[in-house]
């Protein structure tokens, strides 16, 4: 039974990580024009000729994906194509892939260690004003997008207080606060979306578990509320809301291309952008890919590591 | 017996109903064009000049330019929401009945389509089928905006193919289905007759929460530069007033509003929808 359920979900993960790259790469042939004249516009015939050999789109679709897989498996994500010359689109992930990983897990922090105290709060006040109050306002906060809460960011914070500043990146090595200072407001307008979300989750699983008879049975020992709360009710009602803080890992990375872009962050959902812009497909094939894979390897580690934590999920996500 | 609605509920209501009228009748109401431009009122702040929500620096009028823009921005998310949910219900529900080869390789195609972050789909398609051989050529809008809607309805697909995809699984077990089925009915007339009538009001709830998340994403895509250019969509007007937010950011809040009142609407009502079906299993 368990040895079997691993296999679905590999057997599963790997057609979706093929679907997803041959996808990607049949992005590039549904191109009107052909790719060679657009990274070579000043190009020679013959120049253009040997880029199609070299990228191999002269091999019919099977085999450009047969050999593009082949780059991509050792690492060799292909190159963007400038005037001048090329650059390899690993060389910029390496500097990208860290500046969006940063974003990502400082993000998940922010809106957790929010997100938390405000769902059991309100899920302890249940029907009571506190509640009301949370309640709502959380679901206000959850439709509004992230870029609007960006611009009014950069508007209030970076232009009329001018506290902060409104554009670039500053690795750890620039200093402690430095690096901070321009994370602040990319984390705040990507996080206030997710603590809705998450605090939201949260309340509706602790209600549930609040009306479990051990909770009674903890009330009666005479512990008190907040250890009830924090000891008995909270660990179990939070699976949901882990599982959905992981499984938006791999959404938010690629996800943040607005934000990214808003603060001049240029990561990872940065270089997508750029990529279109300059119509770089190659490099848009292999980030797509990478993220898509991304995504997927984590959907199916949370699953498995929810399958262990509570057997009762085991089954659920193979069949809806 | 269903509770009355809450007066949010009808506030949401109201607020959605003017938006609509905003997109329909918007081009009959004696406001200028959202196109005329109104030299002597550049930045022009709210309330001067006869301009209710004053001016942005181009000299468009934003009052003109939010009931224009109310019809693109819910054209596009009805569109969008309509097509994809007609498509994605119709793969998902014959799917999880005839279960079989045809189910997964359905539902693999969903998974596919869902592994890559819905923006980054958008984006990419949009990059793809909007290609000019000249770089300087401008796409014509017609064309942007057609793909920008191909592209959305494929990302919509899937939200909604799989919500249908789940209900019908869950519907299709049950004694009435069986009891058809058995009766020799044709599978067309059950999924019809019995399937479709109980999975539709999830996938209502659901259409409205997907209306949101178009509207947001074409503003996103407006914002990237790749959405509906000209300022003739609420994210093009965002898109627009994001340029000069320093001196003018009146022409920056009306649009955030007006697209984030709807799309609150929008959740509100899905959510409301959805509390209903809950409610209704729940009595069985």
């Amino acid at each position: 039974m368990r040895a079997n359920f691993y296999i679905q979900r590999l057997v599963q993960l790997i057609i979706v990580v093929f679907c997803v790259t041959f996808g990607c790469s049949l992005l590039l042939q549904a191109i009107p024009v052909s790719p060679a004249e657009i990274l070579l516009p000043v190009g020679s015939p013959e120049e253009r000729e040997a880029l199609t050999k070299q990228i191999g789109l002269d091999r019919g679709p099977i085999g450009y994906y047969v050999k593009w897989l082949g780059e991509f498996v050792r690492g060799d994500f292909g190159d963007i194509y400038y005037s001048g010359g090329t650059e390899a689109v690993s060389s910029r992930l390496a500097v990208a892939f860290p500046r969006s990983l940063w974003l990502m897990i400082y993000t998940q922090i922010v809106a957790l260690s929010v997100a938390i105290p405000l769902g059991i709060w309100s899920a302890y006040r249940v029907g009571r004003r506190a509640d009301k109050i949370i309640s709502n306002f959380l679901f206000t906060l959850s439709s509004v997008p992230g870029f609007a809460i960006a611009l009014l960011l950069v508007l209030l914070i970076g232009v009329r207080l001018q506290w902060l500043p409104t554009l670039d990146y500053q690795p750890y090595s620039a200093g402690v606060w430095e690096h901070f200072k321009h994370m602040i407001m990319p984390v705040l307008s990507l996080s206030l979306g997710l603590i809705a979300s998450y605090a939201r989750l949260l309340r509706a699983d602790m209600i549930a578990t609040l009306r479990e008879d051990y909770i009674t049975m903890a009330a009666s020992k005479g512990l008190t509320d907040r250890r009830i709360l924090w000891r008995h009710a909270f660990r179990p009602s939070s699976l949901t809301l882990f599982t959905s803080a992981a499984l938006n890992m791999g959404g938010l990375i690629g996800g943040a291309i607005v934000i990214e872009t808003i603060f001049a962050t240029y990561g990872v959902g940065f270089e997508i952008f750029a990529a279109i812009s300059g119509r770089q497909y190659i490099a848009l094939q292999s980030i797509v890919a990478l993220i898509s894979i991304f995504y997927v390897l984590f959907n199916v580690a949370i699953d498995i590591a929810a399958g262990y934590v509570d057997p009762r999920t085991r089954n659920r996500r193979i069949n809806a | 017996m269903p509770k009355k609605f809450t007066i949010p509920t009808y506030l949401a209501f109201g607020w959605l109903t003017l938006a609509g009228l905003m997109a329909i009748f918007g081009s009959f109401l004696p406001v200028d064009s959202y196109q005329t431009i109104h030299g002597d009122f550049l930045d022009a702040p709210p309330l001067t000049g006869g301009h209710l929500f004053g001016v942005d620096s181009n000299g468009y009028d934003i009052f003109s330019g939010i009931i224009n823009g109310a019809r693109l921005s819910l054209f596009v998310a009805i569109f969008t929401v309509g097509i994809g949910g007609f498509i994605g219900s119709f793969l998902g529900v014959t799917g999880a009945y005839f279960r079989g080869r045809y189910d997964s390789v359905v539902s693999t195609g969903f998974n596919v389509v869902l592994s890559v972050p819905n923006l980054v789909l958008a984006l990419a398609l949009v990059a793809v089928l909007a290609t000019n051989v000249d770089v300087n050529e401008a796409v014509a809008p017609w064309r942007r905006l057609t793909t920008l809607m191909i592209s959305l309805t494929i990302v919509i697909i899937p939200i909604l193919g799989r919500i249908a995809r789940a209900a019908t699984l869950a519907w299709s077990g049950r004694e009435f289905v069986t009891a058809a089925r058995s009766m020799g009915m044709r599978d067309r007339h059950i999924i019809w007759r019995h399937i479709v009538p109980n999975v539709l009001p999830a996938l209502i709830a659901v259409g409205f929460l997907a209306v949101g998340v178009v509207i947001i994403a074409e503003a996103s895509l407006s914002l990237l530069g790749v959405g509906i250019p000209d300022g003739a969509s609420w994210g093009g007007m965002i898109a627009r007033g994001r340029n000069d937010l320093e001196y003018n950011p009146h022409a920056l809040y009306f649009p955030i509003v007006a697209l984030a009142l709807t799309v609150i609407c929008t959740n509100h009502v899905g959510d409301v929808m959805r509390g209903r079906l809950d409610r209704r299993e729940a009595r069985l």
